[in-house]
């Protein structure tokens, strides 16, 4: 890594900070502003004004709200993100319970629209206006105006319902013992272990979620690539690597892909890191154990610190993801690459 | 060529599959769900879910009578009561999952544990006991304030936890040299005498349990080995999952369409649970035009009863309701079978609107309607039809349970009308009826109709205070009459809550009411379950 990308590294390093910092003013406030008594509902319909008076004073909530906020601030750095009254465990111990199963839901999913989804706009691209280009357009816009609980209903029914190929639901079947923690991505851990039998399962299990969650993404991956591609097949360059009979896939992959990948990468990034957060419904349909499912409880209970814990992880991914974009971006563009040894010089 | 790869990819998965170290094949496993977490911790627990868990995995010193009124011994052997003071005795040869047996001392630190914690059903308790005392290893002596019958009941909701346990388990917290007295253990882990032992616990994904052998009460018929309870499944998942023999019991909370199409599958059934709440519709008394009784008759005679139970038909011959004469349900004490049932009668709502002092045109009653159960949406507009007819102006609102306790807390935000489902937490009527109903009460989500009235008050105080259960019953059945006469809430319907089950299940709690306990959750005690 060259100077020039290690001073932009730490400048986006701490513009994510800033952000991070805001997002948690901001969630902590709006948290705060949703109707009803978080301690009145995390105690139940049947509790007493007593219970529930003394359960608030024993969250702070009578206190202003800097002081909460303050108060947050200092436990957090302590890393302890107070106690979640949904599951009433500390929400440190959910998020690192439910993540997990969310990271390799969109990893999955990740992988997916990268793998479906360029190949596609390629093929597109390549034989622009035939039967191809039509019909990878017709799955794109499928892809895209379907809502994903409608992929995650559709692909049940027909790959576990009818042709039983997929099971239904859950991260492993019953009876199979988890693979040892090392990553809480069971596919990996079960890697990790050897136990490749478990990994088969796991696999089997995550197909369906991963694929209903990453429709939408290899939709707009594969329409993104194809104009890139489009777009790079008329430059001067190709022509001239056709004229002088390069074989195809070394034109597609070098010459046309490289340069037309830059703006879908970025659109990919942003959709990859969204994902997290709504991969909601997805879990919901599949009873996927992940984050997005808690934080959706946790607004709907009311729990606080739930909610600002989400967030802020949610967030955090976000950030990171976009950091890594621009880093490939970086790398993939040497104008990008310059322009930053400029500014740092 | 892609369909050959995926279908070469699918069964080479399968295959790999199939060489998983798979549970005992002997083992008999049964899967149901529910849609909340479930809260681990008895003396945390509220809901449905939660039920299930503390009644599975603890015991209580009594338990109800199965298929009919009054409690039966359990881990209490035997007790007395002498005015204020009950004294137990407790069984010699019950033991925790731990090995440690059962004490008195058990009983004392599960009771300060709950009443410490301050959540849960601690307000069973909290205003009646006075003291808690083991006077011996097996004898545990409880002190009231003042005679309160739903005592015994409530003891229902005191689940006896290991107090060895607990204190080996304590981590940092509020409560001085007892910590966090055990929450975080509590809250992961179970340490109960329970037939059923915890054997994993994810609060938002599954709770685990497998049979515990050394059960001081025998099972009855091929109780299962193992028992899956998930949390949240989507009621298109627990279609598929049932169709596919893959799941057993459905939780009750699947809308009506759902249920139908469950039911109308092979090897299916529907379990059902009734006898412990209603569907009542709480007019607030305090807020003109409701404030006049002959306007509140009206409406209830307004009211089309069939429909409203046609709305929640499930089958031809099953629906998650049936008729309602008053507050209490068939079958708990003081119910009273000899009560009318209600129906649509226009020209008595005709000849009751005209003795109200308030010209039914001059007001806009706001029906109101929880977000978060749609089935209300439905009963509101038929309510809004219906009182239309008498010429009132009607609104009809939706409110976020959130948003709808915080409403409930003033007479003027309260609605004109509430839907609510009202459950009994215990096997007693005073559950059900003087939270609704008593005026120093008056204010809470339970209690919107704001009632202010001497002779129920007295009525609700004396089946607290009378200790004979048939005076008792003649108490609640005086009180119901009080009720319908008074007309601060119209009786929709009794709920009955319709599980769709596996044929393989046979849960007799759940479909023979000769056999079924009147609490919550209790019907879905594992040991008195068989699977094929």
């Amino acid at each position: 890594m060259g100077p020039s990308l290690l001073t932009s590294l730490i400048r986006r390093l701490w513009m994510s900070l800033l952000v991070l910092i805001g997002v948690s003013m901001l969630i902590f406030c709006i948290a705060r502003v949703i109707p009803g008594d978080p301690a009145r509902i995390a105690l139940g319909p049947n509790a007493t004004q007593e219970q529930v008076d003394l359960l608030r004073e024993r969250l702070h909530l009578n206190d202003p709200l800097p002081v909460q906020y303050a108060e947050f601030v200092k436990e957090s750095l302590q890393g302890d993100l107070g106690m979640s009254l949904y599951t009433n465990r500390p929400v440190v111990t959910d998020i690192g319970d439910f993540l997990p199963a969310t990271l390799e839901l969109v990893l999955f999913a990740g992988i997916l629209m990268v793998a479906i989804g360029v190949p596609l706009g390629v093929l597109a691209a390549r034989y622009r206006d035939g039967w191809v280009d039509n019909l990878v357009r017709l799955l794109s816009l499928a892809g895209v105006v379907t809502p994903t609980f409608v992929w995650a209903v559709f692909l049940m029914l027909g790959f576990a319902f009818f042709l039983e190929w997929f099971p239904v639901a859950g991260r492993l079947s019953e009876g199979v013992p988890p693979p040892p923690g090392i990553t809480g991505l069971y596919t990996l851990d079960a890697l990790l272990t050897g136990r490749f039998a478990t990994f088969a399962d796991a696999v089997t299990h995550i197909v369906l979620p991963a694929t209903a969650l990453a429709m939408t993404g290899i939709g707009q991956t594969a329409r993104l690539t194809r104009a890139s591609v489009a777009q790079a097949y008329d430059t001067p360059y190709v022509h001239m690597a056709e004229a002088y009979g390069y074989p195809e896939g070394r034109i597609a992959s070098r010459y046309a892909l490289r340069p037309a990948m830059i703006p879908t990468l970025t659109i990919l990034g942003l959709d990859f890191a969204a994902m997290l957060g709504n991969a909601f419904l997805v879990e919901a349909v599949f009873a996927w154990p992940g984050l997005a499912r808690y934080g959706v409880q946790a607004i709907l209970h009311k729990d606080l610190n739930a909610i600002v814990g989400t967030v802020l992880v949610i967030s955090a991914f976000f950030l990171i993801v976009n950091i890594l974009v621009d880093l490939t971006v970086a790398w993939l563009n040497p104008r990008i690459r310059l322009e930053n040894r400029r500014a740092a010089g | 060529m892609i369909d050959v790869k995926t279908s070469v990819s699918a069964l080479a998965l399968a295959g790999a599959t199939a060489l998983l170290p798979m549970a005992a094949g002997a083992q008999t496993t049964l899967r149901l769900d529910e849609v909340a977490v479930g809260e681990l911790d008895p003396a945390k627990a509220t809901d449905y879910a939660d039920s299930i868990l503390m009644f599975n995995a603890y015991d209580t010193l009594l338990l109800p009578t199965r298929g009919g009124g009054g409690m039966a011994p359990h881990l209490a052997e035997s007790w007395a009561a002498a005015g204020t003071t009950f004294t137990f005795t407790l069984r010699d040869d019950v033991a925790f999952a731990s090995g440690n047996p059962l004490t008195a001392a058990d009983v004392v630190f599960s009771y300060d544990r709950l009443i410490a914690l301050g959540q849960g059903f601690s307000h069973l308790f909290r205003d009646h006991v006075a003291s808690v005392e083991a006077t011996g290893d097996r004898t545990v002596v409880f002190t009231l304030n003042q005679p309160y019958a739903p005592f015994l009941a409530g003891l229902t909701r005191l689940q006896i936890v290991d107090s060895a346990t607990v204190l080996a388990n304590l981590e940092d917290g509020d409560f001085g040299d007892l910590g966090d007295y055990g929450q975080a253990f509590l809250s992961a882990n179970a340490a109960g005498t329970g037939a059923y032992a915890v054997t994993a616990h994810n609060p938002q994904e599954e709770t685990t349990f497998a049979r515990n052998d050394g059960y001081f009460l025998p099972f009855d018929g091929a109780a299962p080995d193992v028992v899956r309870l998930r949390y949240g499944l989507e009621g298109a998942t627990v279609r598929t999952l049932i169709a596919r023999g893959e799941h057993d019991i459905a939780s009750q909370w699947l809308p009506p369409e759902i249920v139908r199409g469950i039911a109308e599958g092979d090897g299916t059934q529907l379990l059902l649970e009734s006898g412990t709440g209603g569907f009542y519709i709480k007019l607030n008394t305090q807020k003109p035009p409701l404030d006049d009784v002959h306007c509140r008759r009206a409406l209830a005679y307004a009211l089309d009863y069939a429909s409203v139970l046609a709305l929640v038909q499930v089958t031809d011959e099953v629906a998650q309701g049936q008729p309602a004469n008053g507050p209490l349900p068939v079958g708990m004490l003081g119910s009273d079978p000899g009560l009318a049932y209600p129906g649509q009668d226009m020209d008595r709502a005709q000849q009751e609107l005209e003795a109200c002092a308030y010209a039914p045109g001059d007001h806009t009653l706001e029906i109101s309607w929880i977000a978060e159960v749609p089935i209300e949406e439905r009963f509101a507009l038929l309510m809004q039809s219906n009182f239309q007819q008498l010429g009132f102006g009607t609104e009809v609102v939706r409110v976020p349970w959130a948003l709808f306790t915080e409403r409930a807390t003033s007479v003027e935000s309260t609605p004109h009308i509430s839907q609510l489902f009202v459950n009994s937490t215990t096997p007693d009527p005073d559950a059900l009826v003087y939270n609704m109903y008593h005026s120093t009460v008056a204010g809470t989500w339970q209690s919107v109709e704001w009632l202010q009235n001497d002779d129920v008050d007295r009525l609700l105080e004396a089946g607290r205070a009378e200790l004979d259960q048939d005076a008792r019953a003649a108490i609640y059945q005086e009180l119901g009459a009080l009720l319908v006469d008074l007309q601060p809430t119209i009786y929709a319907y009794e709920t009955q809550s319709v599980f769709p089950a596996s044929s393989r299940v046979t849960a007799p709690s759940l479909s023979d009411p000769a056999q079924s306990y009147l609490v919550n959750g209790m019907n879905f005690m594992f040991r008195h379950m068989s699977v094929e």
